[in-house]
């Protein structure tokens, strides 16, 4: 039976290729024996032990097959000797190579540090990514992170208001937290030492992370400023493959600190960020090193070194573990001052094993979290991270990585770890001793401790206001509450009625959209996972329906891997997203700050 | 009997050719590997206090010689084993090939003959063994090719008739037709031919692979690897 030709798609992945050679790339690719050391080393191949396609070297032959029939000399004359006439060559072919490149590799690395051969299988597969990427077959949610960072600038799509809103609400909360008007994030401010990029997954779903990153800079003295613009760590580049991406995300940030005249980029706690930052985006824009950057793990670490924090272990007394974001400690060697820090601010901490360079991904690497139709496979490769967390005993698994944290979550709520995932900078920010850190001691002699701002006589009336607005951040609200499980039900209602807002409840989705109907609620709280109609088609019918398209939506979820479900139907995202189970104070100020977004867009 | 083969006296002429067109074909491939342009890493150095490029590629070179280096080595000892085994086997094949032109006397020295011998035999039940790993599991049968097969099958009867070859040049009784070391070189000079254009060739790349991963990963900061 004669071949099919070869579509147009994959001559352009061909003429891709060729571009993508160099060197060491070529080393990898003809360097494979075929000896399978590398097999056992993967946390696919290790939880799918009857699935052969698996394996590491498995996945790299898919770049290795279509780069021996084009460019090696036994493969161009007898390429069924060396397995070239496997080349893919219809377009089903290349959804068979989809799934493979992002559905069954992170593009962790662990192979290649185990393959005696040198060969290095994730780039491999991260350059069959780029060429699937390049001709347009990549998972759906690949291909709406990529537009929106490409267009956006962000790989969440948080808008530049969203992003400035998000900031002064979290200076806000600081400042009245500390009971002192100097705590304001910067923004823009020129002349700054240094500027802070931090992971939009921050902006939209844990701003709480932006608000102690400020703490620590102010109790530290920095003089640091947030860009409005470049301020996106994350690169979807890696990813997806495309070096265009990423190095246009990379200049984004080395062109505002330029702009800003700022001696260092310090890079909130994410993995893929600080690689991409740090070492791939200066090799993808072209430029050489453009400014000192480092990771806010080292930043914190110095500041208590050089005495500007004072720190104290007590107050984080849990049993602690640490997971290594592959990113960071494979192909960063980024994983000693990680442990230094945690051994300064914590009293219990048990190492995870393998670890460093040697650790198991969290399963959420590589983009994996934004590809949900991988979701029940990626789940099944996390029992062999949950049973390194589970060995050490650990109540609270630190990571410095923001994929990783949503990834670790998946992990211990399918494999019922019952622990949760910390950041080292909710760490350091809860072991802070403010009044021995810098700002404090290094105030004028004489001068008096920071006081709150003295507010005006005349202002007083709304000054009450304001304080009964913090004691009662959701009076005069209404909200619907939405979930299945009795007891959760009567959780929120009893956290939101003490906040001061009025409460309905529905036990499911039809009841959802009656009751939207009906009550007019300011926001909806929304779990996914219902019996009947379920939180996910009521979500989409809620956003259909005139009269209530509008009301904001917070899902509030026991299944954090629904994420990119929800996100991938094609109406408006809900406004906020929150993980079961859920702090109190969280989902007050999330769900306080969701409407007043919306207030402020109505006015 | 060795200098009244004409045969033989062909054999070694070929066994030589054979080695100076590996050589040429060899060079050829090392200068198409350096057209390729080189993959240059302009970010500044990963852990510098800690490591740099020459430390990451030195490590990277020797881990060969340091099972306790890498998981799959360590974790795999006995495999590990096999492999130092089987390449010692090529060591000596290629020795007894070589030695047996130059130095007949010297292969047939029983202390030579037994080192030899006995690692070609190992060599060749190691080969055996990789045979059956690689027609009976399935991950491995998934990803070998016709290559990888015959290289394996062609390299186990090398080993095997190296085994005999030694027999016949240490003059044990049963093995004294001329026409086994005749073979073995034939064999060989197929051999040589072949490599340059089968997987075998592995071991021109090896030293520059490991060397540039070791770079990388070095500049990087996490060649050597650290284990706590
Ligand atoms: S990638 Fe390395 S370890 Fe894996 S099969 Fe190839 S040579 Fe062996
Ligand atoms: S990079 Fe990681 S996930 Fe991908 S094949 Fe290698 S070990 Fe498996």
């Amino acid at each position: 039976m004669s071949k099919p030709a070869k579509t147009h798609k994959i001559k352009m992945m061909e003429e891709q290729l060729a571009k993508k050679l160099n060197r060491q790339v070529v080393g990898s690719l003809v360097g494979c024996v075929h000896c399978g050391m590398c097999n056992d080393c993967c946390h696919y191949v290790l939880t799918h032990p009857d699935d052969p396609k698996m394996t590491p070297s498995y996945k790299a032959d898919q770049v290795r097959k279509l780069f021996k029939a084009n460019h090696d000399w036994t493969g161009s004359v007898f390429p069924w000797w060396v397995g070239a006439d496997k080349v893919p060559l219809t377009d089903d072919d290349l959804d068979t190579l989809k799934d493979i490149a992002f559905g069954t590799c992170t593009n962790c690395r662990r192979c290649t540090i185990n393959c005696p051969m040198g060969v290095d299988t994730a780039t491999l597969n991260r350059i069959m990514r780029g060429l699937l990427t390049n001709v347009g077959v990549m998972p759906e949610g690949v291909r709406v992170v990529s537009k929106d960072q490409w267009e956006l600038g962000n790989q969440m799509g948080v808008l530049k208001e969203d992003y400035i809103d998000t900031l002064e609400w979290m200076s806000e909360e600081l400042e009245e937290e500390l009971g002192h008007g100097g705590a304001a994030i910067p923004l823009d401010k020129t002349g700054a030492k240094v500027m802070y990029a931090i992971n939009p997954r921050e902006v939209k779903y844990d701003p709480r992370t932006i608000k102690e990153a400020a703490l620590i800079f102010w109790a530290a003295g920095e003089n640091w400023t947030m860009p409005s613009e470049g301020w996106d760590n994350t690169n979807f580049g890696l990813f997806s493959g495309d070096d265009g991406l990423g190095g246009a995300c990379a200049k984004r940030e080395y062109d505002k600190a330029r702009e800003l005249g700022v001696d260092k980029i310090v890079i909130s706690e994410c993995g893929h960020g600080y690689r991409s930052t740090r070492h791939e985006g200066v090799n993808w824009s072209g430029e050489a090193e453009p400014f000192p950057m480092e990771s806010s793990v080292m930043t914190m670490l110095r500041y208590i070194k050089e005495g500007k924090l004072v720190v104290d272990p007590t107050k984080n007394n849990q049993r602690v573990t640490f997971h290594d974001s592959c990113n960071n400690a494979r192909s960063c060697g980024f994983y000693e001052e990680p442990r230094e820090l945690l051994r300064l601010v914590t009293t219990d901490f048990q190492e995870m094993v393998p670890n460093r360079a040697e650790g198991f991904c969290c399963t959420g690497g590589g983009g994996a979290m934004s590809m949900s139709e991988y979701t029940p496979r990626r789940l099944k490769s996390g029992e062999i991270k949950a049973n390194q967390i589970r060995a050490t005993g650990a109540e609270v698994v630190v990571t410095s990585c923001h994929n990783c944290v949503d990834g670790l979550g998946d992990v211990i709520k399918h494999y019922g770890l019952g622990c949760e995932v910390k950041q080292l900078v909710d760490l350091v920010a809860n072991a802070l001793v403010i009044d021995e850190c810098a700002v404090m001691k290094n105030r004028p002699a004489g001068a008096p401790r920071p006081e709150p701002p003295v507010v005006p006589a005349a202002e007083s009336d709304v000054a009450a206001a304001r304080v009964a607005a913090v004691a009662q951040p959701l009076a005069g609200r209404r909200i619907l509450v939405v979930d299945d499980e009795e007891d959760i039900r009567t959780f929120l209602v009893t956290v939101f009625e003490d906040a001061g807002a009025e409460v309905m409840e529905a036990a499911d989705g039809d009841e959802c959209i009656e009751r939207a109907a009906t009550f007019k609620p300011d926001l909806i709280s929304l779990d996914l996972s219902m019996p009947g109609k379920s939180g996910v088609d009521a979500f989409v019918e809620l956003r259909k329906t005139p009269g209530i398209q509008e009301i904001p939506v917070c899902v509030v979820t026991g299944h954090p891997e629904f994420r990119q479900v929800i996100y991938d139907r094609p109406v408006p995202a809900p406004e906020g997203y929150l993980n079961k189970p859920v702090d109190e104070g969280k989902l007050v100020s999330y769900v306080a700050h969701i409407i007043e977004i919306r207030d402020e867009r109505a006015n | 009997m060795h200098e009244s083969s004409s045969l033989l006296h062909t054999a070694e002429v070929v066994h030589w050719a054979a080695l100076i067109t590996m050589a040429a074909v060899y060079s050829l491939r090392l200068r198409w590997l350096f057209n390729f342009k080189p993959g240059a890493d302009k970010s500044a150095p990963g852990a510098p206090h800690r490591t740099d490029k020459k430390r990451g590629a030195n490590y990277s070179l020797f881990n060969v010689a340091m099972p306790w280096s890498m998981e799959s080595t360590r974790k795999g000892f006995a495999f590990y084993l096999t492999f130092v085994i089987f390449h010692l086997g090529v060591v000596a094949g290629i020795s007894l090939a070589f030695l047996s032109t130059i130095t007949p006397s010297l292969v047939g020295k029983p202390a030579f003959a037994l080192i030899c011998g006995s690692t070609l035999f190992l060599a060749f039940l190691v080969a055996i063994y990789r045979v059956f790993r690689r027609l009976f599991t399935p991950v491995m049968r998934l990803i070998s090719t016709p290559d990888d097969y015959f290289s394996l099958f062609m390299l186990t009867v090398w080993f095997g008739l190296g085994v005999v070859t030694e027999a016949h040049l240490a003059g044990v009784r049963g093995f004294e037709s001329v026409n086994i070391l005749v073979a073995y070189l034939f064999l060989t000079s197929f051999f040589l031919i072949y490599v340059p254009f089968s997987k075998i060739s592995h071991y021109l790349y090896y030293p520059f692979t490991r060397i540039w991963i070791g770079r990388a990963l070095g500049h990087r900061g996490s060649y050597p690897i650290v284990r706590g």
